[in-house]
């Protein structure tokens, strides 16, 4: 290691005399080296983040590093991060599978001079200067149950598939969902509650049962990914497109037949690309110490001047996906 | 009477079930919703009877998830392609027996435990399917779903296929030489070669049929729904060695018919929607099922000893 440290940096000595004053370059004249990595490569969210990530990275003229788990694997991201420790990268941004599990690996890249921002899930607070956080969960569970509310003109029955009863990050939003029926719509009820163990087939055998068993039911909040299309082929199949609304929180992609035929009314999502573009902008930012702990706003490129609230970045109110514009994005 | 005195018991708390929800949940009989869940339960149907085969031939395949989502994204992505819903099957059922050749040789040919094998496969296959699909959906072409039949049409002739191959099934375990040579490996193979039956040969047979059917089942659920979810198998070969042992089949071989693989997942799969129609909370769903399966293999135990005595 100690060798290839040397001989970068004698690589680095003619390049700092070639480019004295190239801003996207430190000191050394090295290239600025930014490590990225999803919780699993193999998830269609985590590769629309990675699009923006790359988008980012080619506009601002760094050095990329992707890996992650193939599976969701917090031992996995673990070493991950060892790795790049001992590489010696300048940031690392990382989206948490277990926020606990990660944050000794973190530290100890801190430790050893390298910035550590983190993105969609956060790792605790001492293990990273910032945080970059698509939506709130209560922005979430409040724009899931304004809509589902809009959708049933803020009147009748609703249930909720989520994707187990134990997934921390659903029952937080599911906390805001309650507590926003309950401070603004009074005649809406939720009726039941049921997992689907991501799984879209489950999800659509539970629809079918609660469709069957709550016959006043008026609408179906699907809280997780697969279970948006599997509740849309329940309520297709039992002839109640229209009659049963739908709503989710999805991927365009998986929903947009059943967006045009109108069994699905609207898919919620932040724009995922832009949050993986954001981290890489916000990483960029760490390292070369234009953003700094404290600061309220940021200016993260295309996506404007930025809040930030406490140490995380938030980047901005979750987004409408419906048969009018899904056809706009292809994640 | 007696032999079949599992399957009966599971079939009469079934019935109670079944009158509980008539009284108190008239709306689970509604004929639409009832239909779909019943042909949804159709691939998990076929892919337990090979479990249940591979049980009484006292091996276990735990990797009959893993086998059925790569075959069901392998199917979908030739049926994306435009190459129909035949090739498509041809494509799964094919790789599903040689899935399942590789589980038989090893434990067939090499002697090696089959809970490790299955394991092993079970962990590989489910990763060279992220690998290749990176979870993505994959998106059926028009006229895949009920193999262009109305929905009608398609649930009815799933679940009639799901009957059907249930009593071929059972005819051939109990009449065919290889039926009975399977029931004759999974009671006692030294006996069974000792009288000239080839257990190798069978354990391989048992593992390409499981292979077969899992091919045959991952494609039975790609035409129920215009998307295929490459997480489709995952857990499947619980649900599966559950229906069997509830169903009673033995652990440990030679015991059981298909007939209680049957009725052991009607109950299995019962249970879960009659608490939405009792409503009861999700939180005692996998509870109750696991009683159930605990209540069997205790009902397996209080069996074996009485038989010992």
């Amino acid at each position: 290691m100690k060798r290839s440290q040397f001989l970068t940096s004698l690589l680095a000595v003619p390049a700092a005399l070639l480019f004295p004053s190239c801003n996207k370059t430190d000191s050394a004249g090295r290239k600025l080296t930014i490590a990225f990595m999803p919780k699993g490569k193999g998830n269609s969210y985590f590769i629309a983040c990675e699009k923006g990530a790359r988008e980012a990275v080619s506009e601002l003229g760094v050095e990329l590093l992707f890996d992650g788990p193939t599976n969701t694997d917090p031992a996995k991201q673990n070493e991950i991060v060892e790795n790049w420790t001992t590489l010696g990268v300048d940031v690392i941004a990382v989206a948490c599978e277990n926020t606990e599990g990660i944050s000794g690996a973190l530290k100890k890249a801190q430790q050893k001079g390298i910035k550590v921002v983190t993105y969609d899930s956060d790792t605790t607070q001492d293990a990273r200067s910032f945080f970059v956080n698509q939506a709130t969960p209560q922005g979430i569970g409040e724009a899931l149950m304004d809509e589902a509310a809009r959708l049933c003109a803020e009147e009748g029955e609703f249930a909720i598939i989520t994707a187990t009863l134990t997934a921390a990050n659903m029952n937080e939003w599911r906390k805001f969902i309650g507590s926003r029926l309950a401070s603004k719509y009074p005649k809406m009820k939720l009726v039941d509650t049921k997992p689907c163990d991501d799984q879209k087939d489950k999800a659509q055998s539970e629809a079918t049962n609660l469709i069957s068993a709550n016959p006043n039911l008026k609408c179906i909040m699907a809280i997780c990914s697969p279970a948006v299309p599997g509740a849309a082929e329940a309520i297709k199949q039992a002839g109640k497109a229209g009659a049963v609304k739908l709503l989710g929180l999805g991927l365009p992609s998986e929903n947009r037949a059943y967006l045009k035929e109108g069994v699905t009314q609207s898919v919620i999502l932040w724009r995922v690309a832009d949050l993986g573009y954001l981290a890489i902008q916000v990483a960029n930012a760490v390292a070369n110490k234009s953003l700094n702990p404290g600061d309220k706003t940021f200016k993260a490129g295309r996506l404007g001047e930025l809040e930030i609230e406490g140490s995380s970045i938030i980047l901005g109110k979750p987004f409408l996906f419906t048969k009018d514009n899904v056809d706009q994005f292809d994640f | 009477m007696k032999t079949y005195f599992r399957e009966l018991s599971v079939l009469v708390t079934l019935a109670i079930l079944l009158v509980i929800l008539a009284i108190f949940a008239p709306h689970f009989y509604e004929w639409q919703p009832l239909l779909s869940r019943l042909t949804a339960q159709v691939p998990a149907l076929i892919l337990a009877l090979g479990v249940g085969i591979v049980m009484i031939s006292r091996q276990i395949d735990i990797s009959v998830g893993s086998q059925f989502g790569l075959c069901a994204v392998l199917a979908g992505t030739v049926a994306a392609n435009g190459y129909g819903l035949p090739t498509a099957l041809a494509a799964a059922v094919s790789a599903g027996t040689l899935m399942g050749a590789l589980n038989g040789w090893l434990i067939a040919g090499m002697k090696l435990p089959s809970i490790v094998v299955t394991l092993a496969t079970m962990v590989t296959w489910a990763e060279v399917l992220r690998l290749f699909q990176q979870g993505k959906f994959v998106n059926l072409p028009a006229g895949i779903q009920w193999f262009g039949l109305s929905q009608l049409g398609g649930q009815i002739f799933l679940i009639s296929f799901g009957c059907v191959t249930v009593v071929v099934g059972a005819h051939f375990l109990k009449t065919r030489s290889l039926g009975r040579y399977i029931y004759a490996v999974g009671s006692d193979a030294e006996a069974a070669r000792l009288s000239g039956i080839h257990s190798g040969w069978v354990t391989f047979s048992v593992f390409i049929l499981m292979g077969v059917l899992a091919g045959l089942a991952a494609v039975l659920n790609l035409v129920q729904s215009p998307q295929v979810d490459p997480k489709c198998g995952v857990g499947l070969e619980l649900r599966a060695i559950a229906a069997g042992v509830v169903g009673g089949i033995a652990v440990n071989g030679g015991r059981g018919t298909l007939w209680g693989v049957f009725v052991g997942l009607l109950l299995l799969s019962t249970i879960n929607p009659a608490l939405t129609f009792l409503h009861v909370e999700a939180y005692w769903e996998k509870a109750i099922q696991g009683l159930v399966i605990l209540l069997a293999v205790v009902a397996d135990g209080f069996r074996v000893r009485h038989h010992s005595r």
